[in-house]
């Protein structure tokens, strides 16, 4: 009820903060005046590395502020000089610097953007940046997600973990098998016994928590595995063209049908509170990595990780997570490259990894692990992603689109609507904003930006 | 001689009132004017966010395509849904708090300050709040308290995941929060009605049914107008309790117009789709505005 919201939106505008991003005009008339100080990265002294990072928790905040402020102590040449970006719109500020050709040196970001970053010519190779045996020393799925189009644009220090938390003794009360390994998943249907079993002794009947307070990214890197198991995909991944048969083919159907048949059997818990699991109302917990430090607390040796059920011959899980790159418009990739490969030394690994309970990107900081390590808690995410369970987000710059119309999708089949229905609209949508964009044709790039 | 001294201070008066003005004229168009503008150009384009493909002329395809689109539709026939009944119920409930705290009792500012505070709290977080409130379950706070108010023969539903009840959930909630402001207007219209007409009115014979209609409603008639207009264009512009409660779900049953837009400038990097849908938007508020201020003024001329 704010009178200049009123003068916004009979403009039209609808959305105040929108404008920065929309109208390159005023963002050019911004930059102007907040650059009269002096600004951005063409007036930095030669020796400076501007780094721009997401703002996650504080202890990560931390550990990364204590490794620039060591890497500073110890370089002669460089001074890395970091700024934290708010993660809410993380990739919105990063398109606004990248029109006023204000990006930093070093940019962090989420995994599954960098197609689109790198299509825009925001992004240099680092290929001939970083070492062979730094690069064979990371993990799979790392070289994986930061690979396009036959170049190597990003590395993260650590990756993610997607499976499913249960409560040990709930499980064995309902005498349900617990699988130990990733190559023992459960099966779609002895899943839904084993939900049958844990809901017949449940007061409310809900005993699984899918996560549902997450925010849209959740529901492509948790549920989006369940459809490549059972044969289907987001995309058509030969020619990232089209979605039509993949993501709304029979197999997908079938996934997704079986997702409704949880929400229809009053199995999944809303989690509005954020405590399904830590509360025991449920038994089992879809998460990942970052839910370890609670749920271990909450639960203690009844916390028990397993894999997430497969839905055809092999199971398939997440991956990727926040990584770095290096931009075209940075005058010293070099001293870059040099910053990355320090980020990348076993103990600076281990220290992020201990801050946010990420699985070490490299094989010599898993095994020195405590959480890692060939017999500690979390070895089912690193062995997924070691053995190639994991399977990164489609590479193509329409991932964004995708992601949001999987999300669409995925709540739409929450809410009742028929599976088939709610993919084929999904799917109406990626293909007509690849159809669009003329099929993402490579740009030739201008450098500068 | 005379003359040209008149003229003078006339110029300068002018001058000056040009030089008063220019302030809140350069933000209209800073802020309205050239992006409105800029928006009406974009929709005619193929722009995206940071695309590094040329910029296509599309001529309409973007309206083509958004009025093809059961979605954004469905959005229009929300937004009017949700104005039809808000901006009556909202502005009725407004004044009855208005007159309730009219009074002179103790502690009168007390009161005035709680219906008030639900307007100065965000809207997100007045959203995320009544998330919680709108629980699954029969332990959830609205399902607890109706099926206590109907003795146990309540149904728990999950009002916003349910095609029916979304929409309103949304609504109780945006009166809910938008009451309060309107309250405080229709307060200070009721204020400033001075004490004799009510007195004569009395001395006429007129019951306190009588007083109302024929003495405070006719006295409050440019505060209500206001608020009737004021409230007719926010709720043209319901965003945020759709993106926090309902993602516009279950199946487009509560989406809006500027949902859709946001959805597809900032989710999809759409920005020229997004563009096409506030110039529709902005060309519904403005005919919108346009009737009701006629209607409104036409009545003032009869009385």
């Amino acid at each position: 009820m704010r009178l200049s919201s009123i003068l916004t939106c009979m403009a039209g505008i609808g959305h105040k903060r929108s404008w920065r991003w929309r109208c390159p005009t005023l963002a050019a008339l911004a930059l102007l005046l907040a650059c009269s100080g002096g600004c951005g990265g063409q007036a930095e002294p030669a020796g400076v590395v501007s780094v721009w990072a997401h703002a996650g928790r504080a202890v990560e905040r931390n550990t990364l502020e204590q490794q620039v402020a060591e890497y500073n102590a110890r370089s002669r040449t460089d001074r890395v000089k970091l700024t934290f970006i708010p993660e809410g719109s993380y990739n919105g500020q990063v398109q606004a610097a990248a029109l006023a050709g204000d990006l930093p040196d070093v940019l962090e970001f989420d995994g599954p953007y960098l197609y689109t970053y790198v299509w825009q010519g925001r992004l240099r190779p680092l290929d001939a940046l970083l070492p062979e045996t730094l690069r064979d020393g990371l993990l799979p799925s790392i070289i994986a997600q930061g690979t396009y189009r036959g170049h190597l644009y990003s590395v993260g220090t650590f990756d993610s973990g997607l499976g499913l938390w249960g409560d040990r003794r709930a499980l064995e009360q309902a005498g349900v098998r617990i699988p130990k390994g990733p190559a023992d998943a459960w099966t779609s249907s002895e899943f839904d016994n084993v939900l049958a079993a844990l809901a017949a002794r449940d007061p409310d009947g809900a005993v699984l928590d899918l996560k549902l307070n997450y925010p849209d990214e959740w529901f492509t890197y948790a549920f989006s595995p369940l459809i490549e198991s059972a044969g289907g995909d987001l995309i058509d991944r030969n020619a990232y063209r089209t979605a039509e048969g993949v993501l709304n083919g029979p197999a997908a159907v079938r996934a997704m049908r079986r997702i409704q048949g949880w929400f229809r059997s009053g199995y999944v818990d809303p989690n509005l509170d954020d405590a399904a699991f830590v509360q025991r109302r449920v038994a089992l917990a879809w998460g990942g990595h970052w839910n370890y430090p609670r749920y271990h607390k909450a639960l203690g040796n009844d916390l028990v990780l397993l894999p997430l059920p497969r839905f055809g011959p092999r199971m398939v899980t997440g991956e990727g997570s926040w990584s770095w790159g290096i931009t075209r418009r940075c005058r010293r990739p070099e001293a870059a490259a040099r910053f990355l490969r320090y980020l990348l030394q076993p103990d600076q690994v281990l220290a992020i990894s201990e801050a946010n309970g990420g699985v070490p990107a490299t094989r010599a900081a898993i095994a020195r692990s405590p959480l890692y390590g060939p017999h500690s808690p979390l070895r089912l995410f690193a062995e997924q992603l070691r053995e190639g369970y994991a399977v990164p987000r489609p590479r193509t710059p329409a991932y964004p689109t995708i992601s949001a119309a999987f999300a669409q999708a995925f709540r739409a089949v929450r809410n009742g609507v028929a599976p088939k229905r709610a993919l084929d609209r999904a799917v109406q949508m990626i293909d007509r904003d690849i159809r669009d964009n003329h099929g993402y044709p490579d740009v030739a790039v201008t450098g500068g930006r | 001689m005379g003359r040209t001294q008149r003229g003078g201070a006339l110029m300068r008066e002018s001058r000056a009132a040009w030089l008063f003005c220019t302030p809140a004229a350069l933000g209209l168009l800073i802020f309205i004017v050239v992006p409105f503008v800029l928006a009406l150009a974009m929709s005619f384009t193929s722009l995206r966010l940071g695309s590094p493909l040329p910029l296509e002329w599309v001529g309409l395809r973007q309206y083509g395509r958004i009025f093809s689109d059961p979605a954004f539709l469905q959005a229009l026939v929300n937004n009017l849904i949700f104005a039809l009944t808000v901006v009556p119920v909202q502005t009725a409930l407004a004044l009855g708090l208005a007159l309730l705290l009219n009074q002179r009792l103790r502690a009168m500012a007390v009161f005035r300050t709680l219906f008030f505070m639900p307007v100065v709290f965000p809207l997100s977080l007045v959203a995320v709040v009544w998330v919680l409130i709108y629980a699954p379950g029969p332990n959830g706070m609205f399902n607890a308290a109706l099926s206590a108010l109907t003795f146990g023969a309540w149904q728990a539903r999950d009002f916003l995941h349910d095609a029916h009840l979304a929409l309103p959930a949304i609504m109780l909630t945006s009166i809910w929060q938008g009451a309060g402001f309107q309250m405080v207007v229709l307060l200070a219209g009721l204020q400033a009605i001075p004490g004799e007409l009510y007195e004569a009115a009395r001395v006429d014979g007129a019951g306190p049914w009588q007083r109302f209609w024929h003495v405070t409603l006719p006295q409050l008639r440019n505060p209500l107008v206001f608020v009737v207009i004021v409230t007719s264009i926010l709720s043209f512009r319901v965003f945020d309790q759709v993106r926090i409660m309902t993602h516009g779900g279950p199946h487009d049953a509560s989406t809006t117009v500027i949902y859709e837009a946001v959805q597809a400038a900032f989710d999809r990097a759409q920005v020229a789709r997004g563009a096409a849908m506030s110039v529709v938007f902005f060309l519904v508020v403005v005919l919108i505005t346009l009737v009701q201020r006629r209607l409104l003024r036409q009545e003032r001329e009869v009385a």
